[in-house]
């Protein structure tokens, strides 16, 4: 836009610019800093590092060392996975179903499902316990996929109701106007419109299952080793560099993930075009 | 639709864990298996590479281990009763006298335990046997400050400034708080004292944090002088953490972890079998190596160089405690330190 | 109003009271699995803090006396809502900022500050509270940074104070509270804004009558999740506020794994659970009137 600035767009710019230069700060200051770190060669965490070295990533990957970690890691990311297909298919529909709803119970009951995410995991997962074991239930795999899937679900819940509250009524209004059935709205019209709210959901739940520590602890039997209890036991006794490593390996999978989705994105947009 | 999606993902996972079994190569003849609580970091470790492998060709038996803290340990078989998770406890004393009082444990046959003669006097009772020893005193940043001579030395200059305090929450922790206050006049059931001396010094402590971040705490120079054990130190050392180990005047602290069969195990043979391997001289010595450094049990076996004594005998001579009648002031003891401590 | 509208759509497409109902049995999957397998621990909470003792004997509201009587307790409930109020507040304000630079840039540049915004959650919590020691330590960065430019005569303490939590919780909170709100930003008309600009009105203006209005379904969940995972933050609380500060997760881990007071323990879980709620309620029913008096 060719206007002038005024004194008031520079304030803006000024004040808006600079809290987000803060945020960006304190967003990425620490991930460098473990980033630093987990190539650090010094035979502990430390920082800054004496040198720096891929030893620790070496180290990780080495089935013989790390066989451990490995199990964990698989562990984790497949209760990870499929406690979040649960909440998002739960917590989609449940935000379907009350977003719209005037009543008293929509709201209470909206309220209530936010509650997992609001009672210390470590009060839940002793409860769980003991009613799972009450139920005859031993700990095992599943039943902390089931534990996880609880906790997790009101973050699938709040941000797709978020996304619901800013659909336009008469995009509805005229879909059922033109005779489309429910579902048809729901797959053509609604879906679309908050697959950015269940998709920011889905993967806030799946981190959240994955660093889950009291309620894994709680209902994991033997064999359902889960990787952020043992991080804990790396980092508290040995201060072990590979717990940095770990979170390398976090960062760069997702930045690979992103950059597979963007060029699959860019070749269907492509080809569409 | 819940339940066939249950069943798929129970098949899935009943699929995935055969594949891993036959991709294991687990052999299907071992004659059993026996599920251990072992704490996370280096004792499992430890474990895994030398108990693991000599339980197999010794004994034939699987050993599993489940990563839990003590306290854990505790709060887990409680809120399972009867249908413990594991079939072994691995206890520091507090949370042993907690798991005695709720009646977790299964009589303990010590006749059944070849090495019984290798361990000193008095190191099994009916509950359970010992497998280690802690020796507990005071670590310090050798760069930074002088050794400190005495458990008063933490609240004078120059250590004060620099002290890493840790409430009543671990067995380590209680034991020195217990030490500072008897040195001020206090006893065993009596830490009044150290509340006294505490606060007057309260605003120069460096670090009052959760004994978990006390290793990272220290290495980052947040604090200098801690109170510790002496795995603590050498396993720290040896990843080049600058830290040395100081025993105080009036003696360094011992306390014994031991194991018990949880009440409702299912492999309580094997249970036997494998507290017989841990205990035994050949894991026993291993165990003892860097970079586990712990303080054996087993009277065959020569202890460290770097431990404050030198054979186990010396040990008696420790400064002992009785969590007896220590466990149940520590509700209030607790409350207290939280109270005084919080701003 | 929005909501009614939408209602209203839907019963004049169909058949009035029973679409409404078609519509509302699409929460009772997680209504059954909440009852089944959260509602059901929950009342065994309830249950054990209802006794008087650790063995969980007798009968009594002695824990429940005891917690309220103490005006100490009372100082825990209340720094820990607190704790959790200054997160939301410090997470909005450098988070929506970020929000609107977001919004104004490029694709390509959104999806690199999208990146950034989930950083956070990538890294563990164990090694996370590690880097936060490095930041706020007594020889870490900022004390480093301070000391060099001669700010303060002797290293200042960060590390266990409320101000060093507050700022490493709003790095970990800070994706709570951004990824709702981008994905309803997200999906705001550009053209309100170019319009706005067109008529001349200020940025400001702009950002106060356009664009915040619209934005503040995704405040409000953004709010509600960091201010309930704040509160609930037991492994930052501890480690990076240390000792001197107590806040509830800290007693309910005390009093259910050091000394096995369960009924304690279950008294001050079920005191965090309440306590948060009702502020969680608060702040969506203020939600839903600035929505209600943005659309009247």
């Amino acid at each position: 836009m060719g206007r002038r600035m005024s004194v008031a767009d520079i304030s803006y710019v000024l004040a808006i610019g600079g809290l987000a230069t803060v945020a960006l700060t304190i967003l990425v200051g620490p991930v460098v800093i473990v980033l630093l770190t987990s190539f650090g060669d010094s035979q502990s965490l430390k920082f800054p590092p004496p040198g720096l070295t891929t030893k620790w990533y070496e180290a990780l990957f080495d089935a013989s060392q790390s066989r451990q970690i490995h199990r964990a890691a698989g562990n984790t990311l497949w209760v990870a996975g499929c406690a979040t297909a649960g909440a998002i298919l739960f917590g989609t529909l449940a935000a379907l179903g009350l977003a719209r709803s005037r009543s008293r119970l929509a709201r209470i009951a909206d309220t209530a499902f936010m509650s997992p995410l609001v009672l210390p995991g470590l009060a839940f997962g002793l409860a769980a316990l003991m009613y799972f074991t009450f139920l005859g239930l031993r700990p095992s795999l599943e039943l902390i996929m089931l534990g996880h899937a609880v906790v997790i679900v009101p973050f699938v819940l709040r941000t797709a109701s978020a996304s619901l509250s800013q659909l336009d009524p008469a995009l509805l209004e005229s879909s059922a106007s033109l005779g489309a059935s429910w579902l048809y709205t729901l797959r053509r019209v609604t879906l679309p419109i908050i697959a950015p709210g269940i998709v920011a959901g889905g993967f806030l739940a799946f981190i959240a299952s994955m660093d889950n520590v009291p309620v894994s602890l709680f209902l994991a039997g033997p064999r359902s080793d889960m990787l952020p209890i043992r991080l804990w036991g790396m980092m508290e006794s040995t201060l072990d560099v590979r717990v940095a490593a770990v979170s390398g390996i976090m960062v760069a999978s997702v930045l690979g993930l992103m950059l597979i989705m963007e060029r699959l994105v860019g070749l269907t947009r492509r080809m569409r075009d | 639709m819940t339940f066939s999606a249950f069943d798929r993902r129970a098949f899935l996972g009943a699929m995935a864990a055969g594949g891993s079994l036959v991709l294991a190569g687990r052999p299907a003849f071992a004659k059993g298996s026996v599920t251990a609580a072992m704490y996370p970091g280096s004792w499992e470790e430890a474990f895994r590479k030398i108990v693991v492998p000599a339980l197999k060709t010794s004994k034939d038996v699987e050993l599993e281990m489940q990563p839990l803290y003590a306290v854990d340990q505790i709060a887990k078989a409680s809120a399972a009763r009867g249908a413990p998770p594991f079939d072994t406890f691995v206890l520091d004393p507090g949370p042993r006298v907690s798991g005695l009082d709720k009646g977790l444990y299964e009589k303990f046959d010590a006749k059944k335990l070849t090495n019984l003669g290798k361990l000193p006097e008095g190191l099994v009772d009916e509950w359970g046997a010992t497998v280690a020893a802690q020796v507990v005193g005071m670590a310090y940043n050798p760069k930074k400050l002088p050794p400190p001579k005495n458990w008063t030395d933490l609240l004078k200059e120059p250590w004060v400034s620099r002290l890493g305090l840790t409430g009543f929450q671990t067995t380590f922790g209680t034991v020195s708080i217990i030490e500072i206050a008897k040195m001020y006049g206090g006893s065993e059931t009596n830490v009044e004292p150290f509340f006294t001396e505490i606060k007057k010094v309260l605003p120069k402590i460096a670090t009052i944090g959760a004994p978990a971040a006390m290793a990272g705490l220290f290495q980052q120079g947040q604090c200098d002088v801690i109170y510790a054990n002496t795995q603590t130190v050498s396993t720290l050392k040896s990843r080049g953490v600058d830290i040395a180990f100081a025993k105080p005047e009036t003696g360094a602290v011992a306390f014994f972890t031991t194991m018990h069969i949880a009440k409702g195990a299912t492999e309580v043979e094997n249970v036997y079998k494998y507290i017989d391997t841990v205990i035994s001289a050949g894991v026993q010595t291993e165990l003892a190596k860097s970079p586990y450094n712990f303080v054996p049990v087993n009277k065959d076996v020569a202890l460290g160089s770097d431990l404050p004594m030198k054979n186990l005998d010396e040990m008696s001579k420790f400064v002992r405690h009785d969590w007896a009648k220590i466990n149940p002031l520590r509700a209030g003891w607790i409350e207290r330190f939280n109270k005084e401590v919080a701003k | 109003m929005t909501i009614a509208i939408a209602g209203g759509a839907l019963d004049a497409a169909g058949t009035g009271g029973r679409r409404w109902l078609a519509e509302w049995q699409l929460a009772l999957p997680l209504g059954l699995a909440f009852t089944g397998f959260f509602l059901a621990p929950l009342l065994i909470l309830a249950v054990v803090s209802a006794f008087d003792d650790e063995q969980i004997t007798r009968i009594g509201f002695a824990q429940w006396i005891k917690f309220l009587g103490d005006p100490f307790y009372w100082k825990v409930i209340f720094d820990t809502l607190k704790l959790g109020l200054l997160t939301v507040g410090a997470t909005v304000l450098v988070g929506y900022p970020l929000a609107l630079v977001y919004l104004g840039a490029r694709p390509a540049l959104q999806r690199i500050l999208l990146f950034i915004v989930v950083l956070p959650l990538l890294t563990s919590v164990v090694v996370r509270t590690f880097a936060w020691i490095v930041i706020l330590g007594r020889e870490g960065v900022i004390n480093g940074v301070v000391m060099a430019l001669g700010l303060a005569p002797a290293p200042l303490r960060l590390l266990q104070t409320e101000f060093g939590l507050v700022l490493a919780l709003t790095q970990i909170e800070m994706p709570l509270m951004l990824l709702p709100l981008l994905s309803v930003m997200s999906r705001i008309d550009p053209n309100l804004m170019s319009a706005s600009a067109a008529l001349g009105a200020l940025r400001w203006r702009t950002l106060f009558r356009v664009i915040l209005p619209l934005s503040v379904p995704g405040l409000m969940g953004g709010c509600l999740l960091v201010f309930a995972s704040s509160t609930t933050a037991f492994i930052s609380q501890s480690v990076i506020g240390g000792a001197r500060l107590v806040y509830l997760p800290l007693l309910i881990w005390q009093q259910s794994l050091v000394v096995y007071n369960w009924p304690l323990a279950s008294v001050a879980a079920l005191t965090l659970l309440i306590s948060v709620t009702a502020c969680i309620a608060a702040i969506s029913l203020i939600g839903r009137k600035i929505a209600r008096h943005v659309d009247g």
